[in-house]
């Protein structure tokens, strides 16, 4: 049983911390139509800001207001950045964000150095949640799922239930029409993008502690983040969240598996031909795992061009 | 005011100098390393150490009193750029090649030189391999003109394993993980011979995709799941400190045994968790004793930062050269790559380690090892932390060796 819930519940938050980082980069597709590529960049800020700022307020403070600074980034990178942009089309708006990703690589590197920084989870949370098998549960781990979790909740409810969800839901859907109906879209954009970044900010706070806040760990995230939203559906919430969860589970329960193609077509026997061939036909599936989310994104896009909750084209 | 005639007077002598010296070329020495994107830091690291080199070989009075010229290029990180960087290197005048972050870039780099030198007989290029540690560059892919200064998979996991041995650190279960490419399975080969010599059994092999894993609990399931004494592990940068950080999450009681621990910046992120880990090291600076602390002094001197991780290595490497260059004569001041060649065959210098020599047989140098264990008790410490790499044994070049592979046929000018 253990052998299964382990890698289960380790899959679980591995895919809701991805979907913190993808809620905002989805949410801002879905808004404004523009795949940012700098949006990775604001998790690796989140880490940063709130590195340096752990050593002025203290760990908590620093995971709540760095979240805050990077939404701000946010906002004046949508404000003076993208919206000057806007109206030479997408592939304008796409190629800025992938210059600032770079830029903003470069910036980290000068404040802070080539290497990792030495941002680690506090004391008061390091230890053990409870133990399965011979292995301890660390408590971080739950606490980085329930803060993802509250996020969805949170970001959920103010779609769903509260008047400026009606006006950011009426935004993405027919910005025309409701700025005719005397709505500010370009500050409702604004604020959405804010939000967005705000949110990968709050992903790299906390995951930064847990895993490593170095310069590289925008990269090393962000390509699984675009992964997700395409596999999710380009703009649905509900569909990252879904893609989260199933690459995540995926990738952690294929390291437990050391099959092979060859091991299959043993069931008709020919395991031995395919073991003699050799190549990709013994290749471990644990020694895939971390490629497996671009197998599935290839897959989704096959079969269903717009992911798996998407609506649009 | 000095009369002008007198000035000129003055400055002849020095003039006909430098001019008798502008007509021989001066030996350029082109490092084609990663200096930009995600892999630079280590890049740079290499950089700092050749600078430091060619600056120590000039004030040593360069190639017959002729300072060397180092030339940098950047080989933005994969083969395809290495392959046009050294394109540029040659086409400015380069005599010499140093590169080592990556065997995928080193193995570009050794079959573009083995090439050039077949098709330009008399104005072939050397290779000086300081850190790419890949089997294949010393087994089927040697060749003449490719020199490797640097550890490879054996040497690195004999010394690891004799080292915990002594300290009772080994066990009698060891579990091989490492990245998918051509040193993690390097590593992985080696880890499986050198069961029978250390009493250990393999328990479990596992090998992972290349810095594309952020999440390794699942992998540490694996490792408990095995009741592995000991891993072993020849992974870098982020897939050794993201390994580390989930088994002490997970209360993961084995020992590591590694080949990166010393990489700046991984003792500060590690934190308590590096404590009692074990490192194959080619340079340590308290096994090095009274030379070890003076070539500290010195690097942070020059350069503003101690020698860790590759940079000893580089060092030494730069300085087998510059002794091999001594070996060469002047003749009409254009410097014979041939000759240099067999001279860096022969060479040896006494690095603060030990003595540092040259195989002819496939250009693996023969260098020092230890074997340490992140301590608090080190006497310099890694970091800015209060902890630090302390030496548990010591291997001289003789001890550390191991047989040069069948596979390596090497073609040698006649």
């Amino acid at each position: 049983m253990e052998q299964l819930a382990t890698p289960l519940l380790n899959g679980v938050i591995y895919g809701l911390l991805l979907f913190m980082v993808s809620a905002g980069l989805t949410l801002i597709f879905g808004m404004m139509g523009i795949l940012n590529f700098a949006h990775a960049s604001f998790y690796m800020l989140g880490a940063y800001f709130a590195y340096a700022l752990q050593d002025v307020f203290g760990f908590w403070p620093a995971i709540i207001v760095s979240p805050l600074l990077v939404g701000v980034v946010g906002i004046l990178v949508e404000r003076y950045i993208l919206r000057r942009v806007h109206r030479f089309g997408h592939a304008h708006e796409l190629l800025i964000t992938f210059g600032l990703s770079f830029i903003i690589v470069e910036l980290v590197k000068l404040f802070f150095g080539n290497y990792p920084v030495n941002y680690r989870v506090p004391a008061s949370l390091d230890f053990a949640a409870f133990t399965m098998g011979s292995l301890d549960y660390p408590a971080y781990r739950l606490f980085m799922g329930i803060v993802a979790i509250g996020m969805f909740v949170a970001i959920y409810l103010l779609l769903s239930r509260t008047r400026v969800g009606i006006v950011v839901r009426s935004a993405i859907h027919r910005p025309k029409m409701a700025e005719a109906l005397g709505h500010n879209v370009p500050r409702v954009f604004m604020g959405v993008f804010g939000v967005g970044a705000a949110m990968a900010g709050l992903a790299g706070a906390v995951a930064g502690a847990f895993y490593t806040t170095s310069p590289n760990m925008a990269l090393e995230l962000g390509v699984l983040v675009f992964v997700v939203v395409v596999i999710g559906g380009l703009g649905s919430l509900e569909g990252a969240m879904l893609a989260s969860l199933l690459i995540g589970i995926v990738t952690s329960v294929a390291v437990g598996i050391d099959a092979s193609l060859a091991d299959f077509m043993a069931l008709f026997g020919a395991g031995d031909l395919a073991r003699e061939i050799g190549g990709i036909l013994v290749l471990k599936v644990s020694s895939l795992a971390a490629s497996l989310p671009f197998a599935l994104m290839l897959l989704v896009l096959l079969v269903r061009p717009s992911g798996l909750m998407g609506d649009k084209e | 005011m000095k009369s002008p005639a007198v000035l000129k007077m003055a400055l002849l002598p020095g003039l006909m100098f430098a001019s008798a010296l502008a007509t021989a070329a001066p030996v350029k020495i082109a490092l084609v390393e990663t200096l930009s994107g995600p892999q630079a830091a280590t890049g740079l690291t290499y950089r700092a150490a050749v600078r430091y080199a060619v600056e120590r070989i000039n004030a040593d009075g360069g190639w017959h009193g002729e300072p060397l010229e180092l030339l940098e290029y950047d080989n933005q990180g994969g083969p395809a750029g290495a392959a046009d960087k050294l394109k540029a290197a040659i086409s400015d005048g380069a005599q010499i090649v140093v590169q080592g972050a990556s065997s995928a870039i080193g193995g570009q780099i050794t079959e573009d030189v083995r090439k050039w030198d077949l098709r330009n007989p008399g104005r072939e290029l050397i290779y000086l391999n300081v850190g790419a540690e890949a089997q294949a560059l010393t087994g089927d892919k040697c060749q003449f003109y490719h020199f490797r200064v640097a550890g490879n998979a054996p040497m690195r996991v004999n010394a690891l394993v004799a080292g915990m041995k002594q300290d009772q650190a080994l066990g009698s279960k060891v579990y091989a993980i490492n990245q998918n490419y051509s040193w993690g399975q390097d590593m992985e080969q080696a880890i499986v011979d050198g069961a029978a010599a250390g009493g250990y059994t393999v328990v479990e092999k596992t090998l992972h995709d290349v810095g594309k894993i952020q999440d390794f609990s699942p992998y540490v399931n694996k490792i408990a799941a095995s009741h592995a004494d000991t891993v072993m592990t020849g992974n870098w940068g982020s897939d050794l400190l993201l390994l580390m950080k989930a088994a002490k999450t997970a209360g993961l009681k084995a020992r590591f045994g590694t080949v990166y621990l010393d990489q700046p910046g991984n003792i500060a992120n590690a934190g308590d968790v590096a404590l009692g880990n074990y490192v194959a090291q080619t340079f340590n600076p308290e096994a090095a004793g009274e030379a070890g602390a003076a070539f500290m002094q010195d690097y942070r001197a020059k350069t503003g930062h101690e020698p860790t991780f590759i940079e000893p290595q580089t060092v030494f490497g730069m300085l087998l050269v510059g002794e091999a260059l001594r070996q060469v004569p002047a003749g009409d001041g254009k410097l014979n790559v041939r000759k240099l060649a067999l001279a860096l065959e022969q060479a040896s210098i006494e690095t603060p380690m030990g003595k540092l020599s040259m195989r002819a047989q496939d250009h693996q140098a023969l260098l020092p090892l230890a074997v340490s264990v992140v301590s608090r008790d080190a006497k310099y410490k890694a970091d800015g932390t209060d902890m630090g790499f302390k030496p548990v044994k010591r291997f001289t070049a003789e001890e550390a060796a191991v047989p040069a592979q069948a596979s390596c046929r090497m073609q040698r000018p006649d």
